[in-house]
């Protein structure tokens, strides 16, 4: 099983690789993976550790980045964002990928009455605004990152719904789901065992293209001061902090806000390849 | 006679479409004996397929079945709870879809999917399944079964994977097992290997098998008893030695002519005119007379009843009575 897993995992790669935007997209986020991972030991800093001697240094090979407002490392504070920044997305698409095809997969196996109340529903929320809907979720719960994340999931959850339910439907109709009945398999079977592994793909492409509107949404929240609070260094509130010294230093906001664009580009790209990837006209 | 195996009384399924109600099946009544092939032969649309789906009560939305008796082993199908139904299907009835592209689940190996009917019905452990998933791959003569097992469905030509859709309809030892057209999709050559491995099965275990076909030719070759559709109603029915020296019903007698083998011209084949009807709103009394070289005004006016004009012989025509 486990040698299964590898061989398939090294297949996958080799496939990513062969596909221009998709090998992009892979380095880069294996790039954020890498600082993300090593950061104590790439930041030559704390990312909390202030040195007011050092205030508003341009980027000079000391500070490779700049210094901010309370003489901290950008460089430093950056890398230790890309923590934040990837447990938050995928966190985010996490919940998101558990209310999103759970609700999908009831809707389009079950159709009727169900599937009318759980459209509904769908649809509702996705009416609003996300960001709006978001801002108006941390409202009511406060801020705090891990608010944040709960509050970007509730809003977005919708997409995987939609996405999964009408794969669901072309499913069910589908002769092995009904030589499945055939056999006596129950409803709670065949949707775990014969429907939910053919939409996997799927969820994996949307899972990836979910994760970059999930970092944006929980920045842009962070940037307007309702989600990570002081010293975290999440990309958004730093882009946010170094708003006052746009003229004087902008090495402070300009930095993450760079490696915020960086990081959805690369899930993007390794979205865009994997649905090539995964699309079983291409394959069969 | 025997208490048959399974008894059809009066069934009629029907689509709730939004272009109205389609009459897939309309009062359809017949009787399956034990270690007996039965075949069910008409024109695509006839409403065959939904009449297997029905005794196994697995009809599509929006289809229902509105009305009728499934009566298998003194058992009404039709009143028990889905979760008992559950265990009839596979146990005792299990059915073998036309089209075998479609009909395994890409994501398991095959050996996988035929062990998976054991597992739910006899608790059997998945090592005693696996073993006997290649029992069954060797019974339905693959070869290599070992290795077969380890194989997806799409490593697996269409012959194959309806072998393997037997051998995992055959596993748990149904009474009853509903064949639709199981061997439209394949070939000449694999199409009569087929056919004898489901007979050689059936001689073996004693099983009943319901053929559902628009093969004439098949008919001949291994049933016992024929019913053949119209628009969703049984127009003639009877031993199918019987059917073939003297078929009556107008319907059975063109289709009969429409055999490359029957006829007798040269060039072109016989073909009956005109077009099966629609099912939403079907031609008052008799639905053939609007194709029928022998209408007379009463086949406007009244739906002739199946009745037997010779013993065991049924036909529904107002020429026979």
């Amino acid at each position: 099983m486990l040698m299964d897993a590898l061989a398939r995992l090294s297949e996958w790669i080799q496939l990513i690789l062969q596909n221009k935007y998709s090998r992009a997209g892979f380095f880069i986020i294996l790039f954020i993976v890498i600082l993300a991972i090593g950061a104590p030991i790439i930041a030559p800093k704390h990312y909390a550790e202030v040195d007011l001697n050092n205030r508003l240094r341009p980027p000079s090979l000391q500070h490779l980045f700049g210094t901010d407002e309370l003489g901290r490392d950008v460089f430093s504070r950056v890398v230790y964002g890309a923590r934040i920044a990837l447990w938050v997305g995928i966190l985010v698409v996490t919940i998101e990928a558990a209310i999103g095809v759970t609700l999908g997969m009831l809707a389009g196996y079950y159709g009727g009455k169900i599937d009318k109340i759980i459209s509904a529903i769908t649809d509702m929320v996705w009416a609003f605004p996300p960001l709006v809907l978001a801002l108006g979720v941390v409202t009511l719960i406060g801020p705090g990152l891990v608010n944040v994340v709960t509050a970007v999931a509730i809003v977005s959850w919708p997409t995987f719904t939609r996405i999964v339910r009408a794969k669901v439907q072309s499913l069910v109709n589908r002769e092995f789901v009904l030589a499945a009945r055939a056999i006596g398999e129950s409803d709670l079977s065949i949707m775990l065992r014969y429907i939910l592994p053919n939409v996997v793909p799927t969820i994996i492409v949307i899972a990836t293209l979910s994760i970059p509107s999930a970092i944006l949404s929980t920045t842009a929240l962070s940037f307007l001061g309702f989600g990570a609070q002081p010293p975290t260094p999440d990309w958004g509130a730093m882009v946010s902090d170094g708003m006052s010294q746009l003229t004087r230093a902008p090495w402070i906001s300009s930095f993450p806000g760079i490696f915020i664009v960086i990081t959805c580009l690369g899930f993007n790209l390794l979205g865009d390849g994997l649905r090539d990837i995964l699309d079983p006209k291409l394959k069969m | 006679m025997t208490e048959p195996l399974l008894r059809v009384v009066d069934l009629k399924t029907y689509y709730k479409t939004s272009a109205g109600l389609v009459r897939a099946v309309d009062g359809v009544s017949f009787e399956v004996y034990e270690d007996e092939t039965f075949c069910v032969v008409g024109e695509s649309g006839c409403g065959k397929s939904t009449l297997a789906l029905s005794i196994i009560r697995l009809v599509p939305y929006p289809g229902e079945i509105v009305d009728g008796k499934i009566i298998y082993r003194g058992i009404d199908l039709l009143k028990l709870p889905e979760s008992e139904m559950r265990k009839i299907r596979g146990k005792e009835i299990a059915m073998i879809f036309q089209n075998p592209m479609n009909s395994l689940n890409p994501v398991f190996t095959i050996g996988f999917q035929i062990a998976e009917a054991p597992i739910i019905h006899f608790n059997m452990d998945s090592k005693r399944a696996w073993r006997k998933a290649i029992e069954l791959i060797a019974k339905v003569r693959m070869s290599d079964p070992d290795v077969r097992a380890r194989n997806y469905p799409h490593e697996l030509s269409g012959g194959m994977r309806q072998r393997t859709m037997i051998a995992m309809m055959i596993s748990c030892g149904p009474k009853l097992l509903l064949a639709d057209e199981p061997t439209t999709s394949v070939d000449v050559t694999v199409q009569a290997q087929l056919l004898k491995l489901l007979m050689d099965i059936k001689k073996e275990r004693r099983m009943s098998i319901i053929l559902i076909t628009h093969n004439f030719g098949l008919v001949a070759e291994v049933c016992n008893r024929v019913a053949v559709m119209y628009a969703g109603k049984i127009v003639e029915l009877g031993p199918v030695r019987e059917i073939f020296r003297n078929p009556m019903h107008p319907y059975t007698r063109g289709l009969m002519k429409c055999l490359p083998i029957g006829t007798k011209r040269k060039g072109q084949l016989y073909t009956i005119p005109g077009q099966p009807p629609n099912l939403i709103n079907p031609p008052p009394g008799c639905r053939f007379h609007p194709r029928c070289p022998y209408r007379t005004e009463k086949c406007r006016k009244e739906d002739p009843p199946l009745t037997e004009v010779e013993p065991s012989h049924y036909v529904a025509c107002h020429l026979h009575r």
